[in-house]
């Protein structure tokens, strides 16, 4: 008798849990992992070249804010550099969530593609033409002989000098910053659960009050507003000081340029 | 004392129990519908900005390929003509609903695509328009535009697929028959006829 409820249980534990999978996407690349600042997955760079790198960009994010990450990849998948670069780019979640101020140096040498992917909010800054000279002038001469160490550093540099370049833009750039970082009580979810929970003492203190008046109503817990939708939340906003590095929910729409040697 | 409190504590939970049920409702996905819909109507006005911004870097690229090719004048009058006919394409407020005129939309734009990779493919022949800085700088505009617009179109068109399920499955079906029956089906993007086509290849 009382196993009905549970097997009528058990079934809608199953239905959710098809319906959590279920959503698996179909054409996506396999992202490689997002170690830190430089993420060289073909093994172009030293270990040294690699800190010294990594050193660079994390002193443009103290500077300008913006997150510059080098990633080299020993495959793109069958896709297009420029497919694969915004989608890893969304993917990752380079560059705060309120600024889409994030880039990604792309280097793929077997496929002989390099691509600048520029998120959003610095499309006006390093727009498509400044990105494809960065790459004509700096990367794919060295790349061409064979240099990707020097090629990889002097067009993340060039990307450093587009960025911080105008010096009155990135203050107006910067300033933003603090603002943005701070976290912000969301006083209509503290509001609401107070409420809901004062409702809650006083029902309970109501009924030992007053069994005889109503019998039986138990509160039942239901979820609200603050609730189920984490996959949202704002914790991740940038990297602070040292630990782990983690883009702040960027978002790219396809700036940049790209090249190929 | 109790008594007197009644009537008052009656009409607050009544209050909180409406509070309640509606914060049910929106977990049931009573907003899905207009959620997607408003997802589906910025993705699109996204597609509208990059064709835009492709049709407002066209006059400048022209410009500078006549003063090298200006032989080429068929190819760089057709791109003047589509770009034309695709800004001038009247965009009813119900375009999305409307298969007519988002296909007259889409093939203008198709039309105005064809038409610039041919100019972009003659200018191939000039070695010195290809070395012009001015020239450069608006090719790589013109490539991150067309990228855009790729992303974007996609971008419309999971929006629009996501959408369109929600209105025909099963809860959303139920509330758009309840609350929201002028719900339409969106129009999504078909793939343009010349990406289809294997190029041609010719010695």
């Amino acid at each position: 008798m009382a196993s009905t409820p549970w097997r009528f249980g058990r079934i809608l534990f199953g239905f959710a849990l098809l319906l959590w999978i279920g959503p698996a996407t179909a054409a996506e690349p396999n992202y490689p992992q997002l170690t830190g600042r430089v993420v060289d997955d073909a093994n172009l760079l030293s270990p040294d070249e690699r800190a010294e790198l990594d050193a660079d960009l994390k002193a443009l994010e103290d500077k300008s804010s913006d997150q510059l990450v080098v990633v080299t990849l020993p495959s793109l998948q069958g896709f297009t550099i420029e497919d694969f670069g915004y989608q890893l780019g969304r993917h990752w979640g380079i560059g705060t969530k309120e600024k889409d101020n994030g880039v990604l140096l792309i280097v793929a040498p077997n496929e002989r593609k390099v691509r600048i992917e520029v998120g959003r909010g610095l499309e006006p800054i390093l727009t498509d033409a400044m990105s494809k000279v960065v790459i004509n002038g700096a990367m794919l001469p060295r790349f061409r002989t064979g240099d990707y160490a020097g090629g990889i550093k002097e067009g993340a540099k060039g990307i450093e000098l587009v960025l911080t370049g105008d010096a009155a833009e990135l203050a107006e750039r910067v300033k933003g910053r603090h603002d943005a970082d701070d976290p912000k009580i969301d006083w209509a979810v503290v509001i609401f659960w107070t409420v809901i929970i004062l409702w809650f003492i006083w029902v309970s203190w109501r009924s030992s009050q007053s069994s005889a008046y109503r019998r039986g109503s138990s509160p039942i817990f239901l979820p609200g507003p603050g609730w189920g939708d984490s996959s949202r939340s704002d914790w991740s906003s940038g990297s602070d000081g040292g630990g782990g590095f983690s883009g702040g929910g960027g978002s790219f729409g396809g700036g940049g340029a790209s090249g190929s040697w | 004392m109790l008594a007197l409190m009644r009537p008052h504590s009656r009409a607050v939970s009544r209050l909180l129990a409406l509070m309640i049920a509606g914060l049910a409702l929106v977990g049931c996905g009573i907003n899905t519908i207009p959620t997607l819909q408003e997802r589906t109507k910025a993705s699109w006005s996204e597609v509208l900005n990059q064709y835009q911004r492709r049709a407002d870097l066209i006059p400048n690229l022209v410009e500078t390929v006549k003063g090298y090719a200006s032989q080429e004048s068929k190819v760089l009058t057709e791109v003047i003509e589509a770009r034309a006919k695709a800004t001038q394409v009247q965009l009813p407020p119900d375009i999305l609903t409307n298969p007519d005129a988002f296909k007259k939309f889409q093939d203008a734009q198709n039309q105005l695509s064809g038409a610039l990779g041919r100019l972009l493919a003659v200018t191939e022949n000039y070695p010195d328009l290809k070395s012009n800085q001015n020239f450069l700088a608006l090719q790589s505009q013109l490539e991150g535009t067309e990228n855009r617009i790729a992303i974007a179109r996609r971008d419309y068109i999971t929006a629009v697929q996501d959408y369109n399920t929600e209105i025909r499955t099963i809860p959303g079906r139920w509330w758009r028959a309840i609350l929201y029956p002028d719900a339409q089906p969106m129009q999504n993007f078909t793939v343009a006829e010349e990406t289809t086509k294997a190029p041609e290849v010719k010695f």
